[in-house]
């Protein structure tokens, strides 16, 4: 109890990476907000979106880049030489076989694969959840296969978003204080005008004091998206987000991400094996046996279907 | 199923260790006050055995009121005289500590507790309890010393030493050293022997305490026993004659009487931990059902009927209860001998004895560990047996339900007769067993019911305590909050454990304090005297003429002893009752105690004066001028009158204050146990010094202390009794931290998901661990409140129940319990240590995956 306030103070000193520095030469992720140039859609007084069924289609059906927004080529994080290996002599499972990729700033890239494919091992070794056998990734500068259990935290914490399939949210906090947990853990105070225009944005504005069980599947996700976006991170890896719901559900939490890269200028990579969630991407990349055995740019359901096809036969 | 059973018990055997310990803590303390007793009451029942065996007869007085009186030293003829009797010899004892020697180096002996007794060397090795070790028997002007007492502090055969006896300090030679049965079972005390001839003028005894006849052979010891009686009633109508049986059973229950305390004490600490041990095995049993709902909701689709989950599940806590009596069994001898050990370095005399498990010992560890094992998981295991099949699919959700209403009002319920029952027994009218059971059934049941209200109090006391570990511990303190009011039933019943634990110390604290605000109020407001001649042992009297020689001295001008006796009051509604009056100079009291005089006075004017206390007048319907019999020891009825009535009992709790011509009218001799003296203002320090030192060295046990100091003796013994109550409320807190460390693990375990959450988005090991040991502070913080509260509760209803001479009013150590407080939440931390490193540890990809 007495140590509480020291030790607070403490991890808000050394734990921060590099939160607010300039990020590295070719990856501006500069917080989309601040830059004039940009339309700021959240800023007005009416939402673009809104849970809405009719808005919904609204937004579904302009899926046209906005014009403004600058379009990135650089990668928000790589890996290369990947490789995972599970187990050892006879049981040995090879997860991840030399994999090389890139997901690029400002992209939506889904990870498709059969079951056992590796892709979510690959998300997994790419969030610093778990580490590779032999290979690297970087998150940015960062080269995080080297570092230690800590600093993956801090970077978990303040430069990465997570969406998962279930269980996303604490059970005892409410939907607000669960949107801000990441700020609450660095100590950090959250820019409350984007927090609120992110809570407008997936319509949750009259739930925030609700719990995690007051709340429909859909809804949770959606504090869970909307968890992944208030810290601002470099990228959000979601891990089968629309796998527990239905497909209204699902295709609205699909529309937020895509909305989130589209005009916000976020870097999102999901895993998932529904080709529909995969057409809301704007890059595919196909997993088989731990290697990347293809992939689509700005794919159709019925592309990535075939291909997967293709894949499992 | 019971394969099930055992494989459940495998399972989670850390968890079922940890569970336990309490039972077997429990089981260990009365195997041990059982086998040590055992032990002590073999070999005392030898040691008995080997004294009073060749003791056929013995012939003494009986007393209605006080200590017997001596027979004439003529009966000893008479009864030797009686036809059939081989031989009768004179039992002289001197009262405990009249007697006592002084070391070589002039200092005395300090025994704490274990009297100092002296008798008379009877030449008969059947009829006396000593025997000759070294040297000589005593002649007269010598006497011997117990053999360990005399090697302990330092006597040597041949020396002169001098010995302090009623009648002053007297010197006498020592000629040997002596064994009271062949063991010297001696416990402790200190035992000389003087000659015959000399002990009944050395110990003011004038005549004999008791004849011991040994009966001739082949003569009916029955037929001797009427005729002995018969012999002596003519001269002496008061006396008994009591035959071997009576007299082994009286040398036995001498004995047994202080192994019985430290048994007591012992069944004590047993019953508390066995207590406290009750909520964490119920807890434990619920929260792993809990967890256990789908695999329990399985075996239900695969048909395993709603009896066969319950016997199940009872079937784990009979595993638990026998694995945890048994080693508890073991632990127990253990403790026996260790308990043995350290009542020897605390000075007690060790005693040889056989380390005796008696079956009857067995039985009672096992019913009372299995059967509260099983008592606990009752409910649990109901629980269990409603799980409905459809839960397999399901799978479990967190219950907070808070409570029906029917526990509410079973909660209610309890309370009230817990109440109920505590002030019918602290109201204390009947016997102590009924105060005791009374108040201690009172305390359970009130445990109990707070117990099932409490968690009705979780949310708001945890947001309470919660707001400032949110304020300085961030996220980490808001979410440990939210967790501690997560499950408040879970909370309350991880708490219970502290809650009694800290009640009960809180109590005891409260208690202490107003006892010890009493006694330093007492010792400034109503005492005017000077100095207090007291005496560290139990039962000592002064000499009779000591008062009126500290009154001839330079510069006293008050000085008084107190005599108390046993007497009966007569007259207005007092009827016959059976009191302790005590004798004083009225003359003397007003200018050396302040006792709250209300009407009347201390008046010397008319014959015979008693003084009543206001409440003892008021309830038998007495006022000034009014007349009253008392009967004292020595059978004499005195009329006296009622002269003044006084409030203040602080000092004197007795309700009949006598002047000291009351006793010499009736015969009786002064005998103070006390005496306040009161000097002149002007009364130059080096006269007071003089008179200091000069008593010291006629009576060199005496304490002479300033009114002021001896209040501080007074509440350093207060202080004493509360080491005691704090070892064993210490036993209790550490069960109940071990049910903190459990439940917090069982609930570590089951939020893993939420932890491999909560580092996913970012959390530091160090943030959770924080926050793991703040959610144990709080669970404490908790626990020690509740608990507080219900000891200021109990506290000030014992307080209340107290005669105002012990705490007239209540005093709450604030700091200390301030403190207490703050111990808990830190001990509650420690106690996470272990969940919360464990919950540090959790592979974060795992946790997600589960």
């Amino acid at each position: 109890m007495a140590t509480g306030r020291r030790g607070a103070k403490a991890d808000r000193s050394e734990d921060r990476i590099g939160r607010n520095d300039q990020p590295p030469d070719g990856c501006t992720i500069t917080p989309v907000p601040d830059d004039p140039e940009i339309e700021v859609p959240y800023r007005r007084s009416v939402p673009l979106i809104s849970t809405e069924g009719s808005t919904m289609t609204l937004l579904l059906t302009a899926r046209t880049p906005a014009p403004t927004l600058p379009k990135h080529t650089s990668a928000a994080a790589s890996a290369r030489g990947a490789t995972k290996i599970y187990g050892r002599g006879d049981t040995e499972v090879v997860a991840l076989d030399h994999v090389d990729v890139d997901f690029a700033t400002g992209q939506l890239t889904a990870i498709m694969g059969p079951s056992g494919s590796g892709k979510s091992t690959l998300m997994h070794c790419m969030a610093g959840l778990d580490r590779l056998t032999a290979g690297s990734v970087t998150i940015g500068d960062l080269d995080i296969s080297s570092a230690s259990e800590k600093q993956l935290t801090i970077l978990r914490r303040d430069r990465l978003g997570f969406v998962f399939q279930a269980f996303n949210l604490v059970p005892t906090l409410t939907a607000i204080e669960n949107i801000t947990l990441p700020m609450d853990l660095a100590g950090t105070r959250p820019d409350r005008a984007w927090v609120e225009s992110v809570i407008d944005t997936v319509g949750l504005s009259h739930r925030l004091k609700h719990r995690p069980s007051e709340l429909s599947g859909g809804q949770q996700q959606r504090v869970a998206v909307a968890r992944a976006l208030a810290s601002r991170p470099q990228i959000i890896f979601a891990d089968e987000p629309t796998g527990n719901l239905d497909s209204t559900a699902g295709a609205e939490i699909l529309a937020f991400m895509r909305h989130a890269v589209r005009d916000l200028g976020q870097t999102i990579v999901m895993v998932t094996h529904d080709p529909v969630a995969a057409s809301y991407a704007d890059r595919v990349v196909f997993l088989t046996d731990g290697r990347i055995v293809d992939e689509l740019t700005d794919p159709t359901p019925d592309a990535v279907l075939d291909q997967m096809r293709r894949l499992t036969n | 199923m019971p394969r099930l059973t055992v494989k459940n018990l495998w399972a989670n055997k850390v968890r079922f260790a940890l569970t336990t310990f309490g039972v077997t803590l429990a089981v260990s303390f009365i195997v041990s006050a059982f086998v040590l007793g055992d032990g002590l009451r073999a070999s005392f029942e030898k040691v008995s055995e080997e004294i009073a065996s060749g003791v056929d007869l013995e012939v003494r007085n009986v007393a209605d009121l006080g200590d017997a009186p001596p027979l004439a030293i003529g009966t000893v003829p008479t009864v030797a005289a009686v036809e059939g009797v081989d031989k009768a010899v004179a039992d002289i004892e001197a009262a405990d500590n009249a007697v006592r020697p002084i070391k070589a180096d002039g200092s005395t002996i300090s025994t704490n507790g274990p009297p100092q007794l002296a008798f008379n060397w009877i030449e008969d090795d059947q009829l006396s309890a000593f025997r000759l070790v070294e040297g000589s028997p005593p002649r007269v002007g010598q006497f011997t010393i117990d053999v360990d007492s005399a090697a302990k502090h330092g006597f040597v055969i041949g020396h002169t030493y001098k010995v302090m006896t009623p009648k002053g300090t007297v010197e006498l030679a020592l000629s040997g050293t002596s064994s009271f049965g062949s063991e010297n079972a001696t416990l402790g005390a200190v035992l000389m022997q003087m000659n015959t001839a000399q002990a009944g003028e050395l110990f003011a005894i004038d005549g004999v305490n008791a004849i011991k006849v040994k009966v001739a052979s082949g003569a009916d010891t029955a037929a001797v026993q009427a005729r002995v009686r018969d012999a002596v009633r003519a001269t002496a109508p008061t006396v008994e004659v009591v035959d071997n049986a009576a007299v082994l059973a009286e040398t036995t229950s001498d004995f047994t009487q202080e192994i019985d305390i430290i048994g007591n004490i012992l069944l004590g600490f047993g019953g508390v931990a066995l207590f406290v041990s009750l909520f964490i095995i119920y807890n434990t049993f619920a929260i792993v059902i809990g967890q256990r709902t789908r695999e329990l909701a399985l075996l239900r689709t695969v048909g395993a009927g709603p009896a066969q989950i319950r016997r199940s599940v009872l079937g784990e806590a009979l595993g638990v209860g026998v694995l945890a009596s048994v080693i508890g069994i073991g632990t127990g001898v253990v403790m026996a001998q260790g308990l043995e050990a350290l009542f020897g370095a605390m000075g007690a005399q060790p005693v040889a004895h056989p380390t005796i498990l008696a079956s009857r010992t067995v039985i009672a560890a096992l019913v009372i560990g299995v059967g509260a094992t099983m008592l606990a998981a009752v409910g649990p295991a109901r629980r269990a047996a409603t799980i409905p099949p459809v839960a397999a699919l399901t799978g479990r959700s967190e219950s907070v339900r808070l409570g029906s209403r029917a526990r509410t009002a079973s909660a209610l319920a309890l309370v009230g007769a817990g109440v109920l029952a505590g002030v019918g027994g602290l109201a204390g009218v009947g016997p102590a067993a009924v105060t005791v059971g009374g108040t201690a059934f009172g305390a359970i049941a009130v445990f109990l019911g707070v117990t099932l209200l409490s968690p009705l109090a979780v949310r708001g006391v945890t947001a309470l305590f919660g707001w400032p570990l949110h304020r300085a511990a961030g996220v980490a303190g808001r979410l440990a909050r939210n967790n501690a009011a997560r499950n408040p039933r879970r909370t309350a019943t991880t708490a219970a454990a502290l809650m009694v634990g800290l009640a009960l110390v809180s109590t005891a604290l409260i208690v202490g304090e107003s006892v010890k605000a009493t006694i330093g109020t007492t010792y400034t407001q109503s005492v005017k005297a000077d100095y207090f001649l007291t005496d560290n042992l139990r039962e000592v009297r002064f000499p009779a003429a000591l008062a009126a020689k500290i009154r001839e001295a330079e510069h006293v001008t008050a000085a008084t002893g107190l005599t108390y006796l046993e007497a009966r009051v007569q007259g207005m509604a007092a009827g016959n009752a059976k009191k302790q009056v005590v004798g004083l100079d009225f003359a003397q009291v007003g200018a050396l105690l302040d006792l709250g005089i209300e009407s009347g006075g201390f008046d010397t004017r008319v014959a015979n004066p008693v003084v009543v206390s206001t409440s003892e007048a008021s309830a038998i319907g007495a006022k000034v001028g009014d007349v009253l019999t008392i009967e004292l020891p020595n059978r004499s009825r005195i009329q006296t009158t009622v002269v003044g009535l006084f409030d203040n009992q602080t000092v004197v709790a007795q309700d009949y204050l006598l002047d000291n011509s009351v006793l010499d009218h009736a015969g009786v001799a002064q005998a103070p146990e006390w005496l306040a003296v009161s000097f002149a203002d002007a009364a130059p320090p080096s006269a007071i010094d003089t008179l200091v030192a000069e008593l010291a060295r006629e009576l060199p046990y005496a304490q002479v202390e300033t009114a002021a100091q001896f209040g501080k003796r007074r509440q350093a013994l207060v202080d004493n009794i509360l080491t005691m109550v704090s070892i064993m409320v210490a036993l209790a807190v550490i069960i109940a931290l071990i049910g903190i460390a459990n439940t917090l693990a069982l609930s570590v375990f089951e939020r893993t998901r939420e932890l491999g959450l909560i580092r996913a988005v970012g959390m530091t090991r160090r943030q959770l661990r924080r926050m793991v040991r703040l959610e144990a502070a709080l669970v404490a913080t908790f626990g020690s409140t509740i608990g507080v509260g219900l000891g200021l509760v109990f506290g000030s209803g014992v307080v209340a129940a107290l005669p105002a001479s012990f705490a007239s009013g209540i005093s709450v150590p604030v700091s200390q319990i301030a403190v207490l407080m703050l111990v808990a939440g830190v001990a509650g931390v420690i106690a996470a240590w272990f969940p919360a490193r464990r919950a540090g540890r959790l592979d974060v990809l795992e946790a997600i995956a589960m």
